[in-house]
C-alpha cells in the first residue's frame, strides 16, 4: 500500500483526537468489539462509532464483515506509516512539561497562595522530607 | 538512549525545572497541581477528576475532558513505587505501560525529571513479539498509554 501524503494527513488527523488515540491503544492489545471499546469512555455507542469510522476511513483499523459483532482490528502497516507520529506524540510530554514549568513559575512567584504555605519558595527549598541532595 | 534500551521499547524524556525537588515531586502527585498541566493539548483535567493515592498499590486516575466535544477519557494507573521526592513508578493495567519518574536535585533549586516508559513484558508477549512490527507497536502503545 503506497504511502501518500494525503493518507498520512488523514491518519494524523485521525490521531489528533485523544479519544481515538485511546481506542488505538486498546486495539494494540488485540481485536475488540464496539462495546468493549466504549467501556472505558463516558460516551454513547454512536459516539464511539463515529470515531471508529474516522479510524476506518484512513485505514488505521479494519472491521470484519462476517462476524456478528464486527470486531475492530488494528492495521499494523498503516500504523507503521504513522510511526513518525511517535515523534509528534513526544509533544505530549514536552507540552505537559511546558505547562508544568509555567505552573511552577507561577506558584513560586505568587508566594504559594494555592498551597496555603505548604509550597516552599526558592529560599526555603530542600528542607522537607529529610532527603538530602543527591551527591 | 542506548540501542538495547531502544530494543526494549523504552522511551525516555527529560526536562530540567527551575524549582526545588520537593515542589516538583508534589506537582506530579497532588491533584490540585496535576490539574494545571496533566491533560494533553485539546483536553482539560479538572482537579476533582484526579485521584492520587500516592503509595504502592494506590490508585492514580485522571479524567481528561476533550475541549472540543466534552467527551471524557479516564487514565487508570496504580502506583508501584513511591519514594518521595526521588522516584515514582506507576503502571497502567489497561495498556501494560509502566512509567518511571526520576527526580534529581541539581542544586541551586533546579530539578531534573526523567520519564521512562516501558511495557510490562507480559502485556505484549506473543508469537512474533520480537519482530519489528511488534517492536514498533510496543513503542506506539507505550506512548498511547500515557494519554
Amino acid at each position: 500500500m503506497p504511502v501518500t501524503a494525503e493518507r498520512l494527513d488523514a491518519t494524523f488527523t485521525a490521531l489528533a483526537d485523544p479519544t481515538r488515540r485511546a481506542i488505538l491503544a486498546h486495539l494494540a492489545r488485540g481485536d475488540a468489539t464496539v462495546n468493549e471499546l466504549a467501556a472505558p469512555f463516558a460516551m454513547t455507542l454512536p459516539g464511539i462509532s463515529k470515531h471508529l469510522k474516522v479510524l476506518e476511513r484512513c485505514g488505521l483499523i479494519s472491521r470484519t464483515r462476517r462476524a456478528q459483532f464486527r470486531p475492530c482490528h488494528l492495521e499494523g502497516d498503516v500504523l507503521d506509516e504513522a510511526m513518525s507520529w511517535i515523534e509528534a506524540n513526544r509533544r505530549i510530554w514536552r507540552e505537559r512539561f511546558d505547562r508544568l514549568d509555567e505552573h511552577l513559575r507561577g506558584i513560586q512567584q505568587a508566594g504559594s497562595p494555592e498551597g496555603e504555605g505548604r509550597i516552599p519558595g526558592r529560599d526555603s527549598d530542600r528542607i522537607a522530607g529529610g532527603e538530602r541532595s543527591t551527591a | 538512549m542506548s540501542e538495547a534500551a531502544a530494543e526494549k521499547a523504552e522511551l525516555t524524556y527529560t526536562r530540567v525545572f527551575d524549582a526545588p525537588r520537593e515542589l516538583v515531586f508534589r506537582c506530579l502527585t497532588e491533584p490540585e497541581h496535576l490539574a494545571h498541566f496533566w491533560g494533553p493539548a485539546g483536553t482539560h483535567t479538572p482537579p476533582d477528576g484526579i485521584a492520587a493515592d500516592v503509595r504502592p498499590g494506590g490508585v492514580f486516575e485522571a479524567v481528561m475532558v476533550n475541549d472540543a466535544d466534552g467527551s471524557q477519557y479516564t487514565m487508570h494507573a496504580v502506583y508501584v513505587e513511591v519514594e518521595p521526592p526521588e522516584r515514582l513508578v506507576w503502571t497502567e493495567p489497561g495498556s501494560g505501560v509502566t512509567t518511571t519518574s526520576t527526580f534529581t536535585d541539581l542544586g541551586g533549586s533546579r530539578t531534573e525529571v526523567r520519564i521512562q516508559q516501558r511495557n510490562v513484558p507480559s502485556a505484549f508477549r506473543s508469537p512474533g513479539a520480537q519482530s519489528g512490527f511488534r517492536s514498533s507497536l510496543d513503542r506506539f502503545a507505550a506512548y498511547l498509554g500515557t494519554l
